[in-house]
């Protein structure tokens, strides 16, 4: 009966995302449905939580009740709960702040509907425990992300949807090469199985090294890393601020939980010699390890030095968080390229704990950026300024996100830059190389740009005379008073961060808990019950 | 056989590159169809391509029991699943281009706004 908790998140999200429909000659129903289905939503993925981490442990659901491996199974541990929560809490406060930032007019048309659907696509993609059902649960995702970015329908909307459809079509066809290619390798595309059979020996692996290349090809494209983040400008800018904040909050981060479970979990207890230049090792996380670090060295370098040179605010924001997701990337590679199992767990760590610092924080940023759109009619920072005069609680809520994206303590982000230097800074005095120093020094020139850009916000659009546009507008204060609980959270995560700590540590344990999964997925009690075998 | 499929997957990832490179929008969406299409293939040929061995079959090379002949039905269903979501892609880019065409006026790509 609990394992049928699993598919609870994904079932309240699809219900709503059709009695949206179905309400809409109801504006104010259809908003009220809305915002109670992201509510129930947050309660599901409340409950999971409490069973999967603080009770019996993961759960699988079989759909269909079709065993793995034949079937598709939906999982829910440690990893994917973290990941969920932290999608919940985004999601919760972005439809609160749309149902008072986008007009209304604009939320009758599809607005409710596809946001739950967006949600449906980033819960499926976490849950699933199938390689073909996850690259139809990302589809699914990114054909309402399409529709969001050309949400406003102007000639600058259309033209990003367009190169934004162009390349994720190309992502999801070198995924579907990877599947197929894994599928002909392995024999199966449950992935609990999958790894059983890689960590048995039983099949020939070589190729799953190539292929897994593919398949960082269409995460790294989701979760914007460089070389793969030009389209994270244009579509930041495009759709509806909300929805960028769950963009950059949720949907990112699907890729880089996709790289986690893929190469950790499944591909982890594979071994298979590589031997090629500047890569070698026994396993693929060998590969995964130096590829992804230069992707995380780049974005942290393009995101920064962008960022600090953007005219606008939502460029700004959208640049930095390219910067931000190398600051996940680059904890992640150093746990792939570590034997040390200390310092591959804390590598995870920390990823994850800045993934949801992340989630929080840039956030928190793009829903103030859509009060001062909202309230100023511009981004632009030449056009801002004494936005602190104006309203000082916006102001505090803004300062509070700016502090956590630098890392000032006690704030979420302070935990989040701590753990990722810790990781680098044991690596380097693990191994201290001239390529481990560069990291450590990169992630420094990261943190300090990061002061730069938050800086230029600051002095830029908060402090001096009011401009013109700042002067003329009104600042909803239902909007900042959904910011202010939000900057709360942000403060809170930081006070209390030991609960959060246990939660992350959890997940990174799951993480590389390959015969965990394995056993949630197909006990080994079900596989005596056949008689051994299938 | 093989040589065939590899030959036709080959061009075709060739004739798609080509098209999604070029300027012009609807060249571009034929090439993005024609890339989901060559994907198609791949996956289709991955299920095993000679008729009716199961030992050919993946998802059965790792079962013992005897099993009748047969061609692997998995890879069908992940092409019928792949051939429906680039479909509803490629009629949804053609309805967003004729609204990007009144947009901005052009079906250059290169003249659209930045």
């Amino acid at each position: 009966m609990t394992a049928s908790l699993v598919i609870a998140p994904l079932l309240v999200v699809l219900v709503t995302g059709v009695l949206t429909l179905v309400v809409r000659p109801w504006p104010r129903l259809q908003r009220v449905t809305s915002v109670a289905g992201v509510g129930a939503y947050t309660v599901a993925v409340a409950a999971l939580l409490r069973v999967v981490v603080f009770g019996p442990g993961p759960l699988a659901y079989q759909v269909g009740d079709w065993r793995a491996p034949f079937g598709i199974s939906l999982v829910a541990d440690a990893l994917a709960v973290f990941m969920l929560t932290l999608t919940a809490a985004i999601a919760l406060y972005a439809i609160v702040f749309s149902v008072f930032f986008i007009d209304t007019d604009n939320q009758r048309v599809y607005y409710h509907p596809l946001f739950q659907f967006l949600l449906v696509g980033v819960t499926g993609s976490l849950l699933t425990g199938d390689l073909f059902n996850l690259f139809v649960w990302f589809e699914m995702m990114l054909v309402v992300s399409y529709a969001f970015v050309a949400f406003y329908g102007e000639a600058k909307h259309t033209a990003a949807a367009l190169r934004y459809i162009v390349v994720n079509t190309v992502g999801g066809i070198l995924m579907l090469l990877a599947i197929g290619g894994l599928y002909a390798t392995v024999g199966t595309l449950n992935m609990a199985r999958m790894a059983e059979l890689l960590g048995a020996g039983a099949v020939d692996a070589r190729p799953v090294v190539g292929l897994s290349a593919l398949l960082l090809a269409a995460f790294g494209l989701k979760a914007g890393l460089v070389p793969f983040q030009f389209w994270v400008p244009s579509v930041y800018r495009s759709a509806p601020l909300p929805v960028v904040a769950v963009f950059a909050g949720a949907t990112k981060k699907v890729g880089i939980y996709a790289i986690v479970r893929l190469y950790f979990t499944v591909f982890g207890a594979t071994s298979v010699t590589i031997d090629l230049p500047l890569v070698a090792g026994d396993s693929p996380l060998a590969f995964l390890a130096p590829v992804l670090l230069v992707m995380g060295v780049a974005s942290i370098l393009l995101g920064g030095f962008g960022a600090v040179s953007r005219e606008r605010l939502d460029g700004l924001l959208a640049y930095s968080s390219i910067g931000q997701v190398g600051f996940i990337a680059i904890p992640i590679a150093i746990a792939a390229g570590t034997t040390s199992e200390s310092l591959r767990h804390l590598g995870l760590l920390a990823g994850l704990v800045y993934a949801l610092h992340h989630a929080l924080t840039k956030g928190l940023l793009f829903l103030s950026a859509g009060v001062i759109q909202d309230g100023a009619g511009t981004l632009r920072l030449s056009a801002l300024g004494g936005l602190g005069e104006r309203s000082q609680v916006f102001s505090v809520v803004v300062f509070v996100g700016s502090l956590s994206l630098v890392g000032i303590p006690p704030l979420a982000g302070f935990f989040g830059k701590f753990l990722v230097f810790e990781t680098a800074a044991d690596q380097f005095a693990g191994a201290p190389s001239l390529g481990n120093a560069l990291v450590v020094a990169v992630l420094l020139a990261g943190a300090a740009l990061t002061i730069v850009y938050s800086t230029r916000v600051w002095i830029g659009g908060f402090w001096g005379e009011p401009t013109a546009a700042v002067e003329r507008g009104a600042f909803a204060v239902s909007e900042i008073a959904v910011l202010a609980t939000l900057a709360a959270l942000v403060v809170l995560v930081g006070v209390g961060f030991d609960p959060v700590y246990q939660f992350a540590d959890a997940a990174a344990e799951a993480a590389v808990d390959t015969e965990g999964y394995i056993e949630t997925v197909a006990p080994a009690a079900d596989h005596a019950a056949e008689g051994g075998g299938h | 056989m093989t040589l065939t499929i590899a030959l036709t997957v080959g061009t075709l990832f060739a004739m798609g590159t080509f098209l999604v490179l070029r300027n012009d929008l609807v060249e571009i969406i034929l090439g993005v169809s024609v890339l989901a299409q060559a994907a198609n293939i791949y996956l289709i040929a991955m299920g095993g391509i000679s008729e009716g061995a199961h030992s050919l079959v993946p998802v059965l090379t790792t079962r013992e029991a005897p099993f009748p002949e047969t061609a692997d039905p998995l890879v069908q269903a992940l092409v019928l699943t792949a051939i429906v979501i680039s479909f509803g892609m490629t009629a949804f880019m053609l309805v967003l281009s004729y609204r990007a065409y009144q947009e901005n006026g052009t079906m250059d790509v290169r003249e659209w706004e930045r």
